[in-house]
């Protein structure tokens, strides 16, 4: 291969690294969300007309952290925590928490069984 | 305008993780620097344009190809489809329980390839359809004392019907349930009627224009698995098995028309797969909240706008490959453009089986779990079954840890570069003479191949995200 060509392609790498270098550094200014139930308070979903309000709610741990929020609902359901698989009952009105290890790294959907209504992404990080 | 995506939760319990970043930049600058290496390195004399096909021992042949073997591997896949049909459309309408989806497109929808990869074409003895269009067509020919006439089929077709219907099966799988961004949104009950659907239109084109030929050309499976199959160091010919140099079968796989546009459907539907649930996320939600709001309904302005996001898939993948082709043909001494075209559509196919790897290889591992234990005892999830005692088991989600499913990932979008690159200067030193000129020609391939994978790792970083 001949300088001319190595030159050109030493160019077009060091753009694409810039590109990477770009992507990554952007990614990295949005990257506060790892903190968010760090606060200590527990996380409440408030389920309205057998929907979330505001929305999936994302919630984000790592691995070995303990799992803990409640899930408040104006409607009678079961509260499905996939891939953890716990199920607990929830009446119209009433209130139901959780609480377990934070065991199985991933990205997992709580939802209202029976309405098949996702209102939780739960994210544990490694 | 409140709208939410009406969600329903299918098979998968549990998403990947994106990559963290430093795997994306570290992914990335391999990728560059093996590419820099492979135009340095290269050779100067295609390796690869021949099979050097060489037979196993003759017992093996005689045991593995015989017509017992045959009729015993036929029946099983004959069983299985059938099985399939019945358990999707009377089992539960629980995706996650019922038998058919995981095993239509878990077990067999990517089981398939990675094992044709492998062994070779092993789904051409278990294909269903082709063992009933043999016993068919021998009991056609043994009453009727002739063997069955066919039309003869159009050669301007190619692979065109198993292109169009590889899309067709991925939307099916991923569209058509209108389930906003789950692995496979299908009810079971349209699987099942879908399988029986495809099995009336696959027997009859194989009636019209022969089990074989439509095999080749038509059948979505035979077609998607077989340029799997080129890849391996396993295959048959003339009746036997033998070994035979792995990539080498893969440069005479592409010599139909529509192959191009059956790696490119494999590409683009696996990247749509991917980039619903991450990358294209906020595209598909404002475009579908701009349909609804137009009157359309729900479900048909979802159907509508992941429609259009895969057509785009497809036409951007296509786009990025007729670019390549163009710039080849620009160097001196390029070969006509329709040959360039066909020529190295083969050297797309690694990476059409790296995104498949990268896309659902934790998918593959988790749901098998669930294939061969609840779904194997409770077929029909009537949760009253369980014929191996396996109906309570679950699925081990700690098997795959977030780090070996990234690198596992990364590290088949880097291999499927590799290879694709290698396959294409391999290609180019056969069509051009000259050396300097075929390596001149590979930097447009070597574009195309850091486009697939570096938007590969992209859409990887951006999962589920």
């Amino acid at each position: 291969m001949n300088s001319k060509t190595t030159r050109l392609f030493a160019g077009i790498a060091v753009i694409v690294v810039a590109i990477v270098l770009l992507v990554v550094l952007k990614k990295d200014d949005s990257g506060s969300e790892t903190s968010s139930n760090a606060s200590g308070k527990v996380p409440t979903v408030v389920i309205k007309n057998g929907k979330p309000v505001g929305g999936i709610r994302d919630l984000t741990y790592n691995k070995g952290e303990r799992i803990h929020f409640v899930v408040d609902s104006d409607v009678s359901d079961e509260v499905h925590m996939h891939g953890y698989d716990i199920m607990k009952d929830v009446g119209a009105g009433g209130s139901v928490s959780f609480d377990f290890p934070a065991t199985i790294e991933g990205v997992f959907e709580a939802e209202l069984e029976n309405r098949k209504e996702q209102i939780i992404e739960l994210t544990v990080n490694p | 305008m409140n709208l939410v995506l009406p969600l329903a939760h299918a098979l998968v319990a549990r998403k990947d993780l994106p990559i963290p970043a430093w795997l994306f930049a570290w992914g990335a600058s391999i990728v560059l620097i093996v590419s820099f290496f492979a135009l340095s390195a290269a050779w100067r004399k295609p390796r690869f344009e021949e099979e050097r096909w060489r037979p196993l021992g003759a017992g093996v042949s005689a045991v593995l190809m015989s017509m017992g073997a045959q009729a015993l591997c036929g029946a099983i896949g004959v069983f299985l489809l059938g099985f399939s049909i019945y358990a999707g459309i009377d089992g539960t309408e629980a995706p996650d329980r019922n038998f058919a989806l995981t095993f239509i497109f878990v077990t067999a929808w990517l089981g398939f390839p990675l094992f044709s990869v492998i062994l070779g074409d092993v789904f051409r003895p278990f294909n269903p359809w082709r063992a009933i269009g043999r016993v068919v067509g021998g009991a056609f020919s043994a009453v009727a004392g002739q063997r069955p006439a066919h039309l003869d089929y159009p050669e301007k077709l190619g692979r065109w019907p198993a292109a169009i219907g590889l899309l067709a099966v991925v939307w099916l799988e991923v569209v058509y349930g209108a389930s906003g961004g789950v692995a496979v949104g299908l009810s079971p009950d349209s699987a099942g009627l879908a399988a029986l659907i495809y099995s009336l239109y696959t027997l009859a084109m194989m009636a019209v224009f022969g089990v074989e030929k439509w095999c080749e050309t038509g059948e979505i499976f035979s077609v998607y698995f077989g340029m799997f199959s080129q890849l391996g160091l396993f295959g048959v010919e003339e009746g036997r098995l033998g070994r035979r140099l792995p990539l080498s079968a893969a440069t005479h796989w592409a010599t139909l028309p529509g192959s191009a546009a059956v790696v490119i459907a494999s590409i683009a539907s696996t990247s749509f797969d991917g980039a619903q649930e991450g990358a294209f996320k906020s595209g598909i939600l404002q475009t579908f909240e701009w349909l609804a709001e137009t009157g359309l309904s729900l479900t048909a302005s979802l159907r509508l706008t992941d429609t259009i996001f895969m057509a785009l898939c497809f036409a951007g993948v296509g786009l990025v490959y007729m670019i390549g082709v163009r710039g080849m043909a620009t160097v001196r001494g390029a070969p006509p453009l329709k040959k360039l075209r066909t020529g190295f559509a083969h050297t797309l196919i690694p990476i059409a089986f790296a995104y498949l790897v990268a896309h659902y290889f934790s998918l593959f591992v988790f749901q098998e779990q669930a294939q061969f234990t609840y779904l194997l005892s409770d077929p029909l999830g009537t949760a009253t079954t369980d014929l191996f005692g396996t109906a309570s088991s679950g699925i081990d989600f700690k098997l795959l840890s977030a780090n070996a499913i990234w690198y596992v990932q990364v590290g088949a979008l880097v291999i499927g570069h590799v290879i694709g690159l290698t396959l294409a200067h391999d290609r180019a030193t056969a069509y051009w003479g000259d050396y300097r000129q075929a390596a001149r020609s590979q930097y447009w391939m070597l574009a195309v191949m850091v486009a697939f994978t570096c938007f590969g790792l992209y859409l990887l970083s951006v999962a589920n995200a």
